[in-house]
């Protein structure tokens, strides 16, 4: 290598791996402003989304728009599990042990009746979320069937999938 | 203007473009700026500063004069000035980076890239950007500390005394690391700087002294004691129980491990906030990937900075200094004295004007080392091309790990504002003040749903970047 040949290529080495960093930021800044974000979970298809993935501020966004904590929703595989792809945003917020989102909801009075109550603290009894049974059901005063109300929920997605 | 000095400047505004598109997603925070911005409408603007005279351990008056003028501008929209001022100063920043670097070869325009990315990747950068109060006082320092070199590096003019006596009050008296502009103008002044003259230099020693006279002898404001906060200390954290307990009868110890962890930091990555956080997962078994590339990018670019000064060194001893040179000792002056002023408390933040310094001193250095791989051998030129694309690389991937540390803590600040109420109700400050219930509606309003969370990033790769 001459001394020119050497000088050009320690200056693209120093230069080139930042420069094509800065590039990767300004493109992904671009695609985000045009409504494509790669390499994102994303954006929440709905609050049952939001709630699985602890987006509490988008939770309360969905919520002012007008959805429905109660519903029971489609979720992707990848936000709680494959197993979980039916869901409300409040079971889904205890699938996550997101305590404080639940109590936000509980807050906005998205828990709208006892039996809603009951299954919600049966079904953190079942997922083991300590935190989330306390606040439901301080003292433990709801009785639960160890085990229905995840298959509850569990049984939305297995009938969604086809018969082998 | 050169042709290099143009193809810095494009890239320069390429980075600030890039991190200004993702400051401008972080909310105005819950934390630190809800109360500030009430505290800060109370009064008025006279009362306001006056008033923080005469606190106990802080000395900020001019903080709270900045974040009310603000305040005032904003008439209402909170979150676009706060946060525009912030990209603002970003934008100011990088241009004061640009005018210290003066790129104008080849050389000076390859290193502009690797400077931009140990400006914003070093993570005592992270702390200017990822949170506000709702203005980043230690942003403004950052920028007073450039504008500092900026004025004493250039040619003497009376006006530069005068422009050097008021940036040191109004950083001195915004935080505590301010005093560090008075460090700046000094280190510069024995390194042959004489943008400000000697008397522009005097001026600065009575400052500092008048500074140090008003806050403990008049103001008797003191300092923060070690019942303040927690801090790192080895391979954990102590409590401020366990702080007292441990050096209550005789603290030296424990500002001297402070002094010597805070000058680490800046040159090794290491500790982080007095915690030798990578050595503890290193000696684990498993460290981040993140931490590693972190302490490779600040090793390699320290031994350049290393090598520099071990080249230039009969120069030095002779006092002949180049501008580069006179770069490189400001950084290594701010460094030191930026050490010992966090002898009471080392926190990443406090440490960005060193950090910053270490990117402009690392800029200078590097196109140093560019040039002399012409001359060297061909093996120890292959050698040396591999290592400056090692530095490039790891310094590349710290300066994407800033950019998405700001969109986790821009989902993190929105989902504070999602528990706002929560908040407030355990902290007992519920506010009641018309003005308070306002603000607070408004700004949980443009946090959640004018400014919504953007789609979250995932997935494996991240934690390359991001600890």
């Amino acid at each position: 290598m001459n001394a020119v040949s050497r000088s050009t290529a320690s200056a693209i080495a120093m230069a080139a791996p930042v420069a094509v960093g800065t590039l990767m930021i300004v493109t992904f800044s671009s695609l985000e402003l045009l409504g494509h974000t790669p390499f994102a979970v994303g954006p929440f298809r709905n609050i049952a989304e939001a709630a699985g993935m602890g987006a509490a501020s988008e939770v309360l966004r969905l919520l002012g728009n007008g959805e429905d904590p109660n519903r029971v929703l489609p979720i992707r595989g990848e936000i709680i599990s494959s197993s979980v792809r039916q869901a409300t945003a409040l079971e889904a917020a205890i699938w996550s042990r997101r305590r404080e989102l639940v109590e936000l909801l509980d807050r906005r009075g998205a828990i709208v009746d006892a039996p809603t109550r009951q299954h919600l603290a049966c079904l953190a009894g079942d997922l083991e979320a300590l935190d989330i049974v306390e606040f439901l059901s301080p003292g433990r005063s709801q009785a639960c069937v160890h085990g229905h109300a995840l298959d509850v929920v569990l049984e939305r997605t297995r009938t969604l999938e086809p018969t082998r | 203007m050169s042709r290099w000095r143009w193809l810095s400047c494009g890239y320069a505004a390429l980075v600030a473009a890039g991190i200004g598109y993702f400051l401008w997603d972080v909310p105005v925070q819950v934390s630190d700026s809800y109360g500030n911005l009430v505290t800060a409408s109370q009064g008025t603007l006279g009362s306001l500063v006056s008033s923080e005279f005469h606190q106990r351990a802080y000395l900020r008056p001019f903080l709270w004069g900045l974040i009310r003028v603000v305040l005032d501008l904003s008439r209402g929209h909170y979150f676009e000035w706060f946060r525009g001022w912030h990209i603002a100063q970003i934008g100011v920043l990088i241009v004061l980076f640009l005018r210290l670097v003066r790129p104008s070869t080849w050389s000076g325009a390859a290193a502009v890239p690797i400077g931009l990315a140990a400006l914003i990747g070093m993570h005592t950068f992270a702390g200017t950007v990822q949170e506000a109060f709702p203005i980043n006082t230690f942003m403004t320092v950052l920028i007073c500390a450039f504008a500092a070199a900026d004025l004493a590096l250039g040619p003497h003019a009376l006006w530069r005394d005068v422009a050097a006596a008021a940036i040191f009050v109004f950083a001195a008296l915004t935080v505590e690391s301010g005093l560090l502009i008075g460090v700046v103008f000094i280190a510069a002044y024995l390194v042959g700087a004489r943008g400000v003259s000697r008397v522009g230099i005097g001026l600065q020693l009575s400052l500092i002294a008048a500074y140090f006279v008003l806050r403990f002898a008049i103001l008797h404001v003191g300092s923060p004691g070690l019942e303040e906060r927690p801090s790192g200390f080895g391979l954990s954290s102590l409590s401020p129980n366990e702080l007292v307990a441990r050096f209550g009868s005789n603290p030296l110890p424990f500002y001297a491990y402070n002094v010597v962890s805070s000058w680490l930091t800046v040159f090794l990555s290491e500790p982080r906030g007095g915690t030798w956080g990578f050595t503890r997962s290193l000696l684990r078994g498993e460290p981040s990937p993140a931490a590693l590339v972190n302490v490779m990018a600040s090793l390699l670019g320290s031994f350049v900075l290393g090598l520099y000064a071990w080249r230039r060194r009969s120069d030095w001893r002779a006092r002949r200094f180049d501008r580069a040179d006179q770069l490189v000792l400001i950084f290594i002056v701010v460094a030191a004295a930026n050490g010992v002023l966090s002898y009471g408390y080392t926190k990443d933040v406090i440490l960005s004007p060193a950090g910053a310094f270490f990117a402009v001193a690392l800029a200078v250095a590097s196109q140093h080392f560019l040039e002399s791989i012409g001359t060297m051998p061909s093996r120890r030129a292959a050698a040396a091309i591999v290592m400056v694309a090692v530095l490039s690389t790891t310094w590349s991937f710290r300066a994407i790990g800033a950019h998405l540390g700001l969109r986790g803590s821009a989902a993190a600040l929105r989902g504070e504002w999602a528990f706002v109420d929560l908040w407030l109700e355990r902290k007992s400050q519920v506010p009641t003040d018309p003005f308070a219930l306002a603000l607070k509606r408004r700004l949980e309003d443009d946090a959640v749903r004018r400014h919504p969370l953007r789609p979250m990033l995932a997935g494996r790769w991240m934690q390359w970047f991001s600890e």
